[in-house]
């Protein structure tokens, strides 16, 4: 059986299961652009496999084996997709394409110096986060930006690539992930009306709704988002710095080691009672809990 | 500056944040030439040295490490005061190429400081493995700094440093157009707003907008600097300026790294997803709460076994080999002379040189021990797992690397307690070091719980040692909480990652160790030595009838609380030059050699009062070369006569207390 067609199945299982369990069969065959039939035979033959659990009238659901195939793909195509913009400069619309072709022949060796050329990318230009080696995905907390409200500033973290035609629209629109937005006005014909880096824009419906984003908390006012102290993150977290409890004596110390709002810090070690050990700026910190517990960061979810 | 003819003298400094290798660059090119000093007024170390280049000789200076420019450190303050005010050729900021982000930081801050400034790029290899390969021509482009990348650790890049910074003197002195901050931003119209308030006879010899800035960043020594030189209203309006301001601080800081990380994304790859550094790995059991603790033990039996296997037979060589041949030359080729010459040669100053020779082979593989796991950065790991347990006694982690330094030798503990930025933590270290049982008492204890324990002498040794460690603990608590005051600070300290050692460093700072030790405790042993012989030996002609006798005579009601009769009271007088005279003094009172000493200690001890006197020597005043180290570091009288007098007081009474106990459960009369 060629692993390519497998691949492509799996991949589409995948996207798929995110807004239904168990996929249908029709929906597959829509996704795929092939005939119902073909559908059945290659989902029993993946079932066969150990891919997929398949039952013939419900639908196709991934096995943790179907599961961990599956995202070893979409690693391949979402570092393509990344290495096709950002090295070659290829426009962000016609990268998928190109992807899903490389993304069958790519050894794991490939797949390794690839990786390691990009750097620590962690999302492909779209958005989407790139699941590690170890088939390990990061969970995103997104909603289409027609969900929020006018007065609420939210980060567009994902482009849905339904309509590769509208791809170039959103980029030159500015709209690419990690941008801050304010929604200023909702229309009933579903436009929205926002403010992307000071212009005004006005987003037809049709690329509003591709559009997935997360609240961000405004400037000056009270924040949503969870605030802790340092000392609360577990090992492994990370989070942002937000700002300083108390203690003027410290502050100059932790601000020249790099201790700055708005600074990534990860948590590498944190047991009860101890000093904490965090890493800041590529460097190794040790804070005395007392420390950590004057500083306030935001969670990374 | 011009020396000899067709000399050219330049001064060059070398600036960079702890753990950068720039010790290892200094070291490198100055090697042995090197001066070590302190700064004028400061217990911090300076180090100066001489490079010859052809006709020119460059005039090293190695400045403190430091990570930015605000004064939250002594060091930072000498290295800004001196970059201000001695306007140093060239500053050399040596950056680690592994933390580019944060070293950059502090090049920020010496743009501003340093009109002729090289980048020297160091652990290039290091960076290159952990996936962040630098771009050195990028790095030089984007600051318009010459850079030059360098692998310390293997000698490279040295001769490539030293022509860009011949290259870089040549150069004329203009500042360079380099800017975090921009020039119509919020914050520089505060910083603008608040440098026109100073005046420029204030801010001497720094710029006014350099000084607005660190007065915004909330520099103590600054604010402390402008007040006292501003007139009234510009000074309150000034304060009552900077206390609207005062998140400037944190605007300040953020600026600058926000212009530091758009540089680095242009210039360093990045490491690979999920991609675990070998400092990460080794991390998860250095630092994990009982693991870390069990490589601690492990680390330190690894490295006593390996010093005093090594170190003891060398030292008992020295002994037979040189100090007993050259104590009976001295006897034999004396005998014509009047009795008292070859004693005061043989005794006095031989005795002392013994004492100090004796110890050195030991320290010198303690020195090398050390050096070598500070060196790979595994000592901080070590601060990091023991600071929950040195928080009970209200000290961090850092406290703990003196304490076990003291293991080695007391003098170099009391000085290694600079790396403790708190005073009051300092302070609280260096009363404690002392109770750590360095190498002298250690041999003590050996010989005297051997002669009467026998086959359990090495339970009641290393019972011994738990115990003053007990009592160090114990000490801590109630020091801390009675007698030393003052702000406490936290454990705020960077972990670098692990890398291979340098040999020549290695070696240069066990040689800067012992030479430091031997300066500095060598010849305060020598001098007292001399004169307890002197004590000994006038005003009778036998040691029965000398001075010495007399104050252990005097002493002996106290003695007698602990079982211990005047030569043991004498022996633990000596004691005091040099813990290890306590057995010289010994077999001197009692006649001959060790073995004699043995059976002679047992005819006059009951092991009630051989207990007691391990713990009053264990415990006992630390030796004079200690002493005067805790009054050089403390630069207090007050605190050197508490410490000696706390220890005095502790050890008798603990010496009391565990004879009447043992008397009273049967070990003795």
């Amino acid at each position: 059986m060629d692993s390519e067609r497998i691949e492509e199945y799996l991949e589409a299982i995948y996207k798929r299961q995110r807004t239904e369990t168990p996929v249908s069969t029709s929906a597959l065959a829509g996704d795929l652009g092939v005939s119902l039939p073909a559908v059945t035979d290659m989902l029993r033959r993946l079932a066969n496999e150990g891919f997929i659990e398949y039952t013939a009238n419900k639908g196709a659901i991934l096995t943790n084996r179907g599961n961990k195939k599956a995202l070893s793909v979409i690693r391949r195509h979402r570092l393509w997709e990344r290495f096709l913009s950002d090295i070659l400069g290829m426009k962000w619309d016609k990268v998928h394409n190109e992807a899903c072709r490389l993304e069958h022949a790519t050894s794991p060796e490939t797949e390794n110096k690839l990786a390691s050329l990009l750097g620590n990318v962690d999302t492909c230009p779209h958005g989407h986060p790139i699941p590690d080696k170890d088939g390990n995905i990061r969970e995103q907390h997104v909603i289409p930006i027609l969900d929020f409200e006018p007065g609420q500033s939210v980060c567009i973290e994902t482009v849905i690539e339904r309509k590769p035609d509208l791809l170039g629209d959103i980029d030159k629109l500015g709209l690419k992930p990690k941008t801050i937005v304010d929604i200023e006005k909702k229309n009933s014909d579903g436009s929205v009306e926002l403010k992307v880096e000071g212009q005004h824009q006005r987003l037809g419906k049709e690329i509003a709704e591709l559009l997935l984003a997360h609240l961000v908390p405004k400037k000056g006012k009270t924040a949503t988002v969870e605030e802790i102290a340092l000392s609360r993150l577990s090992s492994g977290e990370s989070g942002i710095i937000k700002s300083y409890a108390s203690g003027r004596s410290m502050l100059g110390r932790c601000l020249s080691l790099g201790f700055t709002p708005g600074s990534l810090v990860k948590m590498l070690r944190n047991s009860s009672g101890g000093p904490v050990l965090v890493k800041i700026h590529d460097t190794e910190v040790a804070l005395g809990r007392g420390v950590a517990e004057k500083i306030v960061v935001a969670r990374n979810k | 500056m011009l020396g000899k003819l067709g000399e050219k003298r330049i001064v060059v400094a070398l600036a960079g944040s702890p753990n950068v290798g720039k010790s290892t660059i200094f070291n490198l090119l100055t090697g042995l030439s090197q001066h070590v000093g302190n700064w004028p007024g400061k217990t911090v170390e300076q180090k100066t040295g001489v490079l010859h280049r052809g006709d020119l000789i460059f005039d090293l200076i190695d400045l403190p490490g430091t990570y930015s420019l605000t004064a939250n450190s002594a060091e930072e303050q000498i290295a800004r005061d001196y970059l201000a005010t001695e306007h140093p050729d060239v500053v050399v900021a040596v950056i680690n190429a592994a933390s580019l982000e944060r070293n950059l930081y502090l090049v920020a801050e010496l743009i501003e400081l340093a009109p002729r400034l090289v980048i020297a790029l160091n652990m290039t290899d290091v960076a290159e493995q952990e996936g962040r390969k630098v771009d050195p021509e990028a790095l030089e482009s984007a600051l318009n700094i010459p850079v030059v990348p360098m692998i310390a650790s293997k000698n490279q890049g040295l001769s490539e440093l030293t022509r860009a910074i011949e290259q870089e003197a040549a150069r004329p002195k203009k500042s360079r157009d380099i800017k975090h901050i921009e020039a119509d931003s919020e914050i520089e119209k505060v910083i603008d707003h608040a440098a026109e308030l100073l005046t420029n006879e204030s801010v001497v010899p720094y710029s006014r907008h350099w000084t607005a800035t660190k007065l915004l960043e909330g520099d103590e020594q600054i604010s402390r600097l402008v007040k006292q030189r501003l007139p009234q209203p510009q000074s309150t309006e000034l304060e009552s300026f900077l206390k609207a301001n005062e998140s400037a601080a944190v605007t300040i800081a953020t600026l600058r790294f926000e212009w530091v990380e758009k540089i680095v994304k242009t210039i360093q790859q990045r490491p690979p997803l999920g991609q675990v550094s070998l400092t990460e790995k080794l991390d998860r059991i250095a630092t994990h709460p009982i693991w870390g603790i069990v490589c601690l033990i492990a680390v330190m039996g690894i490295v006593f076994s390996f010093v005093y296997s090594i170190g003891v037979p060398i030292q008992q060589f020295l002994e037979v080999s040189i100090i007993d041949r050259a104590r009976e030359f001295i006897y034999n080729g004396l005998q014509s002379a009047p009795a008292w010459v070859p004693s005061f040669l043989g005794e006095g100053i031989l005795g002392g040189v013994g004492t100090v020779l004796t110890f050195i082979p030991i320290l010198f593989f303690f020195f090398l021990a050390w050096a070598v796991l500070e060196d790979t950065g595994y000592m901080t790991r070590v601060a990091f797992v023991t600071d929950r347990f040195m928080h009970l006694i209200g000290l961090h982690g850092k406290s703990v690397l003196p304490l076990i330094l003291g293991f080695g030798c007391n003098v170099p503990a009391v000085m290694g307690t600079r790396i403790i930025e708190s005073k009051r933590a300092r302070l609280l270290t260096i009363l404690l070091t002392p109770l750590i049982p360095c190498t002298g008492r250690m041999a003590v204890i050996a010989v005297i719980a051997a002669a009467f324990f026998g086959s359990q002498s090495i339970l009641v040794s290393t019972g011994i040692i738990l115990f003053s460690l007990l009592m160090l603990a114990v000490s801590g608590l109630i020091l801390n909480r009675f007698v030393v005051s003052g702000e406490r600070t936290a454990l705020i300290m960077e972990l670098p990652l692990y890398h291979l050692p340098n040999p020549r460093t290695i070696w240069l700072v066990t040689w800067q160790s012992l030479v430091a030790f031997v300066k500095r405790a060598g010849t305060i042993i020598l001098a007292m030595s001399v004169l307890i012989w002197f004590a000994s030996s006038f005003p009778g002609s036998s040691i029965d009838e000398s001075f010495l006798a007399m104050i252990g005579k005097g002493l002996e009601p106290i003695g007698k609380l602990m079982g211990l009769n005047w030569q043991l009271m004498v022996a633990l007088l000596s004691s005091f030059v040099a813990k290890e005279n306590t057995i010289a003094t010994l077999s001197i009172l009692l006649g001959g050699n060790n073995v004699g000493l043995i059976s002679a200690l047992k005819g006059i001890l009951v092991p009630a009062s051989a207990l007691a006197f391990l713990v009053v020597q264990v415990l006992f005043i630390p030796c004079v070369a200690t002493v005067a180290v805790v009054r050089k570091e403390t630069k207090s009288w007050r605190w050197t006569v508490f410490s000696v007098v706390f220890q005095l007081v502790l050890s008798f009474s603990m010496a009391i207390l565990v004879f009447q106990i043992a008397r009273l459960t049967g070990l003795g009369i």
